[in-house]
């Protein structure tokens, strides 16, 4: 029965992806209405966005935002859309959206660069705030993962949900709303691969606990690059998907004896240590094809950086929302983050 | 759980040492710096005293941001005064970023108006903070405690015979509202900054012929510093002006192989001539010049 159901799972993923295949012709002129799903990207005179798989390059202003409604015509060329032409630009206006922004704006009203851009990447995987002088540093050491949209940070307010209303309410009614808690925080932080990849396979393992079984990771992880590939054929062929999958499938392979092996590393650094070599032994070789580059300290600066994630994803998290409601209150208390994005970004500077 | 609370209380309480603790090394020292930051092709100064920053243009983009961070101190979040020399991108685009984000008291612009998209941007963002607008003229001075900004260009009169009034009913022109055929450079604000014996000239992207008149209005003096304008391209600085001001220290901001050949030979020939020591932020990044109004400490990147 069950094999039944992977199988036609299987079997209908597989029929997406072939009617997915894009069907332009090059030189073709067409007009694209959509809504923005990824984040796009800000370069010093354009930005670039992903539109129906095509990428497509717009002048810098007016600035197109995540959740957007747009309207953009251009000519098919390579795989790109060239010359494209913004011809309508409706504001997203989701509750969600205007969340995303609210925060993103008191982040970058609070702080200076580059600690903004890196505070409001690790809380809300916005990287349109990153300094260009950053992100090429982040890229060098290996640590531009931590605010891109990351699915560490997922599983992050998973359990500090599950925490929290654990704390009022019992466990089994704590998880639907962790659950419900985990897509709105997915939807926030700009519904990215790796994101997506955390949130089903966070959402899978919940309901089995509360149906009160075990589901083995593996098949939380397989199972959500099937879900995934079925609601976005096209994900086929993005990195970030194939790296997302790529390094959890590490991690649950290697990560246990990484950790054993270097078990003599104090507790604050192990974590980050083990799970960043685990994953590096499938990430790297991909990395290195793709884009030539290779940092053999990577784990060292990961295992440096990556305590201060949880720490500044909940400070800056719970600042933002107290901002909300009593601005001069939040802007003290987002003060606690910058010693740790102060950290954050000294190390970084130091290994680049 | 008790432990747990007092756990978290303590995590904050060092947190909060910690950002305290930063916050104090990074202020001021009672010197006056001259920050020329490195924003690529572009200008933009940044300049502090204590508390105070003033900012001159902002370059083409983000990288601002960058320069901001790094010589204000991160607990700072006014800016007390902006100024905008002229209209063009590599001097106003990083602007619209700095707008946003710091609370920026006083905006002093020039009387030109562009209706370039980014300039619509700039000017909409600074409709929606409502920040104070001014358009100097040789009679503005800006003062901050012991820092002055005296504006020596351009003139009211100037503006009256190069430019054009735009009538408009809007409010869309809210930081100029001349238009005119010239090139706009020639509208650069120029302004001489004085600090205890110190004395610097900004000069926005002046050229030649404006500088002339300039020089005739009598307005220049004897100073420290330049930042040579428009660049260091030809169309620019003349000996004329460094025989009326004689700098010792010249700043000039360009990109690194900028595709406009800045700085020109022709420019860098006329400072090696006089023995102008010579700074670029093409070769050296940010540039910071302190001083306490008697000594001059310059510092590369």
């Amino acid at each position: 029965m069950r094999f039944v159901v992977w199988a036609l799972l299987l079997g209908l993923v597989f029929l997406r992806i072939l009617a997915s295949i894009p069907k332009y012709k090059e030189g073709q002129k067409i007009r694209i209405s959509q809504k923005v799903t990824s984040e796009p990207v800000r370069y010093s005179y354009y930005q670039s966005l992903n539109l129906s798989g095509l990428r497509v390059y717009l002048p810098k202003y007016p600035e197109v935002l995540y959740g957007d409604e747009v309207l953009v015509e251009g000519t098919i060329e390579d795989g790109k859309l060239s010359d494209a032409v913004l011809l309508e630009l409706r504001q997203g206006t989701g509750p969600l959206f205007l969340l995303r922004k609210k925060l993103v704006n008191f982040y970058e009203s609070s702080l200076p660069q580059p600690f903004s851009g890196l505070v409001s990447g690790v809380t809300l995987g916005s990287k349109s705030g990153l300094s260009a002088d950053f992100w090429e540093r982040l890229k060098l050491t290996g640590t531009a993962h931590v605010v891109v949209a990351s699915g560490m940070n997922v599983t992050l307010v998973a359990g500090f949900l599950v925490g929290v209303t654990c704390l009022f309410l019992p466990r089994r009614s704590a998880i639907p709303l962790a659950i419900a808690g985990v897509w709105g925080y997915s939807l926030l932080s700009g519904f990215d691969a790796p994101i997506i990849r955390a949130a089903v396979m966070g959402s899978v393992t919940f309901l089995a606990q509360a149906a009160g079984r075990l589901v083995s990771a593996w098949k939380a992880l397989i199972f959500s690059a099937l879900v995934m590939l079925l609601f976005w054929p096209s994900w086929v062929f993005d990195l970030g998907f194939i790296l997302s999958f790529v390094a959890t499938a590490c991690l649950l392979l290697f990560e246990p004896r990484v950790k054993r092996f270097f078990r003599f590393l104090p507790e604050v650094i192990k974590e980050g240590f083990s799970t960043s070599l685990a994953a590096q032994i499938g990430v790297a070789p991909i990395i290195f094809v793709t884009f030539g580059q290779f940092n053999i300290l990577s784990p060292a600066v990961n295992a440096l950086v990556l305590w201060t994630v949880a720490p500044i994803t909940i400070i800056a998290g719970v600042s933002g929302i107290v901002a909300l409601i009593i601005p001069t209150l939040g802007r003290l208390t987002i003060y606690l983050v910058y010693p740790l994005a102060f950290w954050f970004v000294k190390v970084i500077e130091a290994f680049s | 759980m008790k432990l747990g609370v007092w756990k978290y209380i303590f995590t904050g309480l060092i947190l909060a040492a910690i950002a305290v603790g930063l916050g104090i090394s990074q202020s001021s020292d009672q010197k006056l710096h001259i920050i020329a930051c490195d924003v690529g092709q572009g200008d933009a100064t940044l300049i502090t005293f204590e508390s105070t920053q003033i900012l001159i243009d902002g370059g083409p983009d983000l990288k601002i941001l960058d320069c901001l961070g790094k010589y204000i101190p991160y607990w700072d979040r006014t800016i007390e005064a902006v100024i905008l020399t002229h209209p063009q991108l590599d001097h106003y685009g990083g602007l619209i970023e700095v707008v946003g984000r710091y609370e920026v008291e006083n905006l002093i612009a020039n009387s030109l108006d562009s209706d370039a998209d980014a300039y619509g941007q700039l000017k909409k963002e600074i409709m929606e903070k409502g920040i104070k607008v001014t358009n100097p003229n040789q009679d503005t001075l800006v003062r901050y405690g012991a820092l002055y900004l005296d504006i020596v260009h351009p003139s009211r009169e100037f503006i009256a015979q190069n430019s054009t009034f735009l009538e408009s009913t809007s409010s869309d022109r809210v930081l100029g509202s001349y238009t005119t055929r010239a090139d706009p450079n020639v509208f650069s604000i120029v302004a001489i900054l004085s600090f205890g014996d110190f004395d610097g000239l900004f000069t926005g992207d002046i050229t030649p012929e404006a500088i002339e008149e300039i020089i005739k209005s009598g307005q220049l003096k004897d100073v420290d510093f330049i930042k040579i304008p428009h660049h260091g391209s030809k169309n620019g600085l003349t000996s004329s002006l460094l025989e009326v001001t004689s700098p010792e220290i010249s700043v000039i901001s360009a990109g690194r192989n900028n595709r406009y050949g800045h700085p020109h030979q022709e420019t860098l020939g006329l400072l090696r001539e006089r023995n102008i020591q010579i700074l670029r932020t093409d070769e050296v990044g940010d540039i910071e010049i302190v001083t306490d109004g008697k000594e001059i400490i310059v510092r590369g990147n």
